[in-house]
């Protein structure tokens, strides 16, 4: 499964940096190195929905306080 | 400051940067947005295609680009490498075409030469069937007179990985699952028609912002803002940005060096082969197309992002940011968010583009600094990082015998890693760029001049000789890993 996290100025001022080292400590934590890759993207223009997080090419919004939610529901979920 | 450029595509690419750059340092992109193609292009007559209205589309995509979108609203994709449909001229298809300089000879060695029977005589003259020919070649040089030309499109021939292809209009369509982003195709379209995404705005709007952004500038630096600007006028140019401050990546590369000789060491001694991991390009060959060797390759950092680590480890707020001649890098910070480096990666035009905008010469300041090893600096031409791994050697009193395959460009790694995919490499470690004669000649060098090189090894020459060990040694207290996982 690939994650896909904006990093755009945006985004990173929302701190999607923050929701990049969440995720990756979530997935290590459960064991998911090999299933879910984590990756970057150029701002993807839903600036407003920040952070924005796509998993396949499904978009979602995320903040750091969400991150751990997110991750249980539809990257947990869809394994 | 006037700026010489290689060609009219790097001009207008560099002047798009530049009112991309004016806009967002101002706050004001989204009002500009629509402006800057009539500024760029006024009036109405043409000066390179058929008419100002093309030529305003393709500035349009241009600033696309520069503002980190695909070029064309709704066709995103991932790739750096991409290409501007409005700026392709569709060039011919039929690779091989006879040319007047036929001299309809008796021999008709080319007749002779081709094996599948596509070379007819019409009015005495050589013809070449289209849906015959093999695209062999052997016809072009059995011809006396040269009188048959190869016109493969200069997209799809620079392209060392066959990334490319047409679609049914002609244009050309680049394959993200093969592309390594190495730029070529990008130097060698004559058209301009292919073109890099940009983060240099998402950086403007940081600094605009308050973050503490730091640049971190590629060995390939010196020389390239002019044979009398050093790196420590570059430094204090790149603070008048905005920046928070500036480092050498040459810097990281020395930990890389270290590093990088540790694990040589070791494989040396189990009898396994290696390759470097610090071109971007040549990393995703290797994942891309010889995923089966991807065990071989050093588990180092790159110079960039061991650079980021020492600025994070220094400053934890850092927003990091790479400038160098490089298209690949910015894929690599893509790549690697997990890796706790770089944030963001840039190339020196789009810097030369914020200097610009902002009015700032980096001729007009005085100051000097080092911060990496002449080894470290080396790093960005070819059989530099092999010389600066080998080197650790020697100060360290210890030998190593090792052989070296020294890839200078693509092509030559491709070859290495064939013969390490099949087991007969003879040699023990890599040394992959993927651009020839290594970064100084990177896709986004903006000083392409004969002098360069001169320029660029003066001001090395003033470099002093510190060790790559010793300048290690100086950043000890602090606390950060040079492996990628």
């Amino acid at each position: 499964m690939v994650v896909t996290i904006c990093i755009g100025s945006s985004c990173h001022l929302k701190g999607s940096r923050d929701v990049i080292a969440i995720l990756q400590r979530l997935v290590l934590l459960h064991g998911l190195s090999d299933q879910v890759e984590l990756t970057g993207s150029f701002c993807m223009g839903e600036c407003e929905k920040g952070v924005c997080v796509k998993v396949n090419d499904e978009l979602f919004s995320v903040t750091p306080a969400t991150a751990e939610s997110f991750f249980n529901e539809h990257i947990l979920g869809r394994i | 400051m006037k700026r010489k450029f290689v060609t009219d595509i790097n001009k207008i690419k560099y002047e798009v940067c530049v009112e991309v750059a004016k806009a967002a340092f101002e706050g004001n992109l989204e009002q500009k947005r629509e402006e800057i193609p009539y500024t760029i292009i006024p009036g109405k007559t043409p000066q390179y295609r058929c008419c100002v209205y093309r030529e305003r589309e393709i500035i349009r995509q241009r600033v696309r680009l520069a503002e980190g979108h695909s070029a064309v609203a709704g066709y995103e994709d991932k790739n750096i490498v991409q290409i501007l449909p409005a700026a392709c001229e569709g060039c011919p298809i039929n690779r091989f075409s006879v040319t007047n300089n036929c001299q309809m000879c008796m021999a008709k060695k080319c007749m002779g030469a081709c094996n599948f029977g596509a070379i007819t005589f019409e009015q005495g003259r050589a013809h070449i069937d289209p849906k015959k020919c093999k695209e062999c070649g052997r016809c072009a040089e059995a011809c006396p007179y040269n009188a048959i030309a190869d016109l493969m499109r200069p997209c799809k021939r620079s392209c060392p990985v066959d990334a490319i292809s047409l679609d049914e209009d002609m244009i050309v369509v680049i394959d993200d699952k093969k592309c390594i982003n190495c730029g070529q195709c990008i130097v060698n379209c004559p058209f301009g028609a292919i073109s890099d995404k940009s983060f240099m705005v998402d950086v403007i709007k940081l600094i605009n912002g308050g973050a503490k952004v730091y640049a971190m500038v590629a060995p390939a630096i010196e020389g390239q803002f002019g044979g009398d600007v050093s790196v420590g006028m570059i430094r204090s140019a790149i603070k008048a940005l905005g920046f928070e401050d500036m480092f050498e990546v040459s810097l990281g590369a020395d930990f890389v060096s270290k590093n990088e000789a540790l694990e040589l060491e070791e494989a040396v001694k189990e009898g396994r082969k290696m390759t470097t991991s610090c071109c971007p390009a040549f990393v995703n060959m290797i994942k891309k197309h010889f995923p089966q060797v991807l065990d071989k390759m050093s588990s180092t950092v790159s110079p960039m992002q061991a650079t980021a680590r020492i600025i994070k480890a220094m400053y934890p707020e850092a927003v990091c940011v790479f400038i160098g001649p490089c298209i690949a890098k910015k894929g690599e910070v893509i790549d690697s968010i997990t890796m706790g480096g770089a944030d963001y990666a840039m190339t020196y035009e789009e810097l030369a583009s914020m200097f610009e905008a902002k009015d700032i010469d980096p001729a007009d300041f005085e100051a000097e600094l080092q911060q990496g090893s002449k080894y470290g600096k080396n790093y960005s031409v070819s059989g530099g990082v092999t010389a600066a791994v080998l080197q650790t050697f020697k100060e360290r009193n210890e030998e190593l015998d090792v052989k070296v395959n020294r890839c200078n460009g693509a092509l030559e790694c491709k070859k290495a890693l064939m013969l390490l995919k099949a087991g007969r490499l003879p040699e023990d470690f890599i040394e992959g760029m993927a651009c020839v004669g290594g970064c100084v000649s990177g896709p986004a060098m903006i000083n392409k001049d004969r002098t360069f090189m001169k320029d660029r090894n003066n001001q090395i020459g003033k470099a002093d000789d510190r060790g790559i060990l010793e300048n290690c040694d100086q950043y000890s207290a602090l606390d950060f890993s040079m492996t990628r996982h």
